[in-house]
């Protein structure tokens, strides 16, 4: 994935759909469908400190898969591979999967937003109605003066 | 290698430094400003990029810690339920501040006085009022006159938008007969002094690349520059430098390149906030001050004061469109402000009403919150969750204790090997009992608001945003580092003009505070220049 970071693309992708499958509706895609690698990688080389996390619990999460399945991960099913996760949490790969899948555009636009950037359109916001404030104005001066 | 001597050196390029080199410039003297970070370009703020909630738990995260960039230096705050936060570069913490921009009230400065705790400060209300006025052109204040918590102020700008989010927070403090008003705000809502309006985007956290928010460098700074003031950016001092006459003769720093040199100064002034100012002045002691420099109180670096914090969240039945607005800004409530003897704890809180998340966020929220499962329920629950936050956080008068303090760690360092501050903290039992009320009262107001469920992290670790104290101000000696306007009691021409210097805490955002002390002592100095080191 980068020089410093790799894991098995195949694990990964299922790994996203463990942690974040499709919605029963169909509205939102399983996190592993999204092609979320190159974001992946982006937020390890942003946050260092991720790498020998994930490093250690990828390795430990293939042994865990070994022991249950001589084939290993690849020979899991989807709940036995959610079992495995559930017995080697991993809040680091939730960071990064929750972090990498609401940044994804087809994500973003289907929870109603547009898929950009904040700046530099902004969002409107129409004028407030103060009237709610005359309660306050007549309790008058609440300061101690001094 | 030797510069030519300033008449005025200021360290540190944030909020206080900005507003005394630009207070200082119409005197045509050499003013010369060091600060160890750079300018922020606004193409290198993450809010132009949709990765932006990710970079602010990474390269613009509020801890220098977790940041880690050469301009940072470490702190240890292991022994501290408060971390750190700031940020080093033009503008200083103002890069990523959320610009709440409150005044203390007047009975801020008379706590002994009034409520028989702590300490008075050597100046009153009244004295810092015009100065409050000036910063609040300067900087483009955005507000609303007429709130009963104040004496009458100038607020040049109308406020920031409320939106469905602050109107469903004031709805439940109006249905409780609880004080709330819109916030002032060190954001431009129109354009103003060559800065865009603000934009709704609520990255204001992470920067602002529309410069409507109001940090030092699209304020104070470019004036300042265009005045005749000289910054040197990425220039670390390591010590302050002291002659045979006891007076302070400059500055020995690291530039850009690591290379050692010197700086000549008639004045030094520090401004480099509550760690940054003790940790440089206990890294520069000698013969004369072996203690440290301007130490002979031995309050150097105690009394160390943060607000502490607690964030109180409310989930709602219905979207209420969060991610819009400025972050930190909508209203705020002083209900509970002042000290009422029918409570456990003496002086008060104020609550600032937040905006809602991102979708990122909201699931880093969740997660954190423990109200975001993964796997077969993740939709469900993401769906609760996103979009349906408003919170406040409650931000809590901490009152000095000489016990919170500032030292120097025996091994941590900076990249240029100057030793690195160690903070030393406890929550008093009069904060515990506080947050513990007001993160009561939180509960109350967001269900009058409609909340259906309320999630509380108290107190918040990473919200040492604000410090304070550490070189008390004080007409004596014996019990303060420095005088009413910010001169060193021990070194005539030495003075300090951030938060170190405050004496209380009050309970709001202190940045406008600092910004209208440094431009008190800016005029004082001003004043005074013919007797600037008599007694």
């Amino acid at each position: 994935m980068t020089e410093d970071f790799s894991v098995d693309q195949q694990l990964l992708e299922t790994l996203l759909d463990v942690v974040i499958p499709p919605s029963a509706d169909g509205r939102l895609p399983g996190a592993g469908t999204l092609g979320l690698t190159d974001t992946i990688a982006r937020t390890v080389r942003q946050m260092p400190m991720l790498r020998p996390v994930l490093e250690y619990g990828f390795s430990a999460l293939a042994e865990l898969a070994t022991r249950r399945n001589a084939g290993g991960w690849a020979a899991l099913t989807p709940a036995e591979r959610a079992d495995v996760f559930a017995e080697f949490f991993l809040p680091a790969f939730l960071f990064l999967a929750y972090s990498s899948y609401y940044q994804a555009p087809r994500v973003v636009e289907a929870l109603g937003l547009e898929a950009r950037a904040p700046h530099p359109k902004g969002y409107p916001m129409d004028e407030d109605d103060l009237m709610l404030l005359d309660a306050v104005r007549r309790r008058g001066k609440m300061y101690r003066g001094c | 290698m030797s510069e030519m001597t300033a008449d005025v050196l200021i360290i540190g390029a944030g909020a206080s430094g900005a507003a005394l080199a630009w207070s200082l410039a119409e005197t045509r003297m050499n003013i010369v400003c060091l600060e160890q970070g750079d300018w922020v370009q606004s193409t290198d703020l993450p809010g132009i990029a949709t990765d932006w909630e990710v970079r602010q738990a990474a390269d613009f995260n509020f801890s220098p810690n977790t940041r880690g960039r050469r301009e940072d230096y470490p702190v240890n705050d292991s022994e501290s339920p408060i971390a750190v936060s700031m940020f080093n570069a033009v503008g200083g913490s103002t890069i990523l501040y959320a610009a709440h921009f409150p005044r203390f009230r007047p009975s801020d400065f008379k706590v002994r006085t009034l409520d028989g705790v702590a300490d008075d400060w050597p100046l009153d209300y009244a004295r810092l009022e015009p100065y409050y006025a000036l910063n609040a052109r300067m900087m483009g204040v955005s507000g609303l006159a007429g709130d009963p918590a104040y004496p009458p102020k100038e607020v040049p700008l109308p406020p920031v938008p409320l939106g469905k989010l602050g109107m469903t927070l004031a709805r439940g403090f109006d249905r409780l007969g609880w004080h709330w008003w819109p916030s002032d705000s060190a954001i431009a809502t129109r354009e103003y002094e060559g800065r865009a309006p603000c934009i709704n985007a609520g990255t204001c956290l992470v920067g602002c690349p529309q410069g409507a928010k109001a940090s030092t460098d699209v304020t104070y700074w470019p004036v300042a520059v265009r005045g005749g003031v000289t910054l040197k950016t990425r220039c670390r001092v390591r010590e302050i430098t002291v002659g045979e006459n006891g007076l302070a003769s400059g500055v020995i720093y690291y530039d850009a390149d690591g290379v050692e040199r010197r700086q000549k100064a008639e004045v030094v002034v520090l401004a480099c906030n509550g760690i940054g100012t003790p940790r440089l002045l206990l890294n520069s002691r000698s013969k004369q001050f072996p203690d440290g420099l301007a130490n002979r109180s031995g309050l150097l670096g105690k009394r160390l004061m943060f607000h502490p914090y607690a964030m109180v969240t409310g989930l709602f039945p219905e979207s209420l469109e969060g991610y819009k607005g400025p972050t930190g800004c909508c209203i705020m409530s002083q209900e509970f402000y002042d000290t009422d003897t029918s409570r456990d704890f003496t002086r008060g809180y104020s609550f600032e009403m937040l905006r809602g998340f991102g979708p990122v966020y909201s699931a880093l929220w969740g997660m954190q919150a423990g109200r975001l499962s993964w796997g077969a329920d993740h939709h469900r629950d993401f769906a609760d969750v996103f979009d349906r936050t408003a919170g406040m956080v409650v931000i809590c008068e901490d009152l000095p204790d000489e016990g919170n303090s500032v030292t120097l760690d025996p091994a941590l360092a900076d990249a240029d090997g100057i030793p690195a501050p160690k903070i030393t903290y406890r929550l008093s039992e009069n904060s515990t009992k506080m947050m513990a009320h007001a993160v009561a009262r939180g509960k109350e107001v967001l269900e009058a608001a409609g909340a259906t469920a309320t999630v509380v992290e108290s107190p918040l670790r990473l919200a040492g945003w604000h410090l304070m104290g550490t070189a008390r101000m004080g007409t004596d000696p014996r019990t303060s580092v420095v005088n009413s306007w910010g001169r060193c009691h021990d070194v005539r021409n030495l003075f300090i003009i951030d938060g170190s210097i405050f004496v209380t805490a009050a309970a709001v955002n202190p940045t406008n505070t600092i910004q209208a002390l440094a431009l008190y002592i800016g005029d004082t100095m001003k004043k005074n220049l013919a007797t600037l080191f008599d007694d």
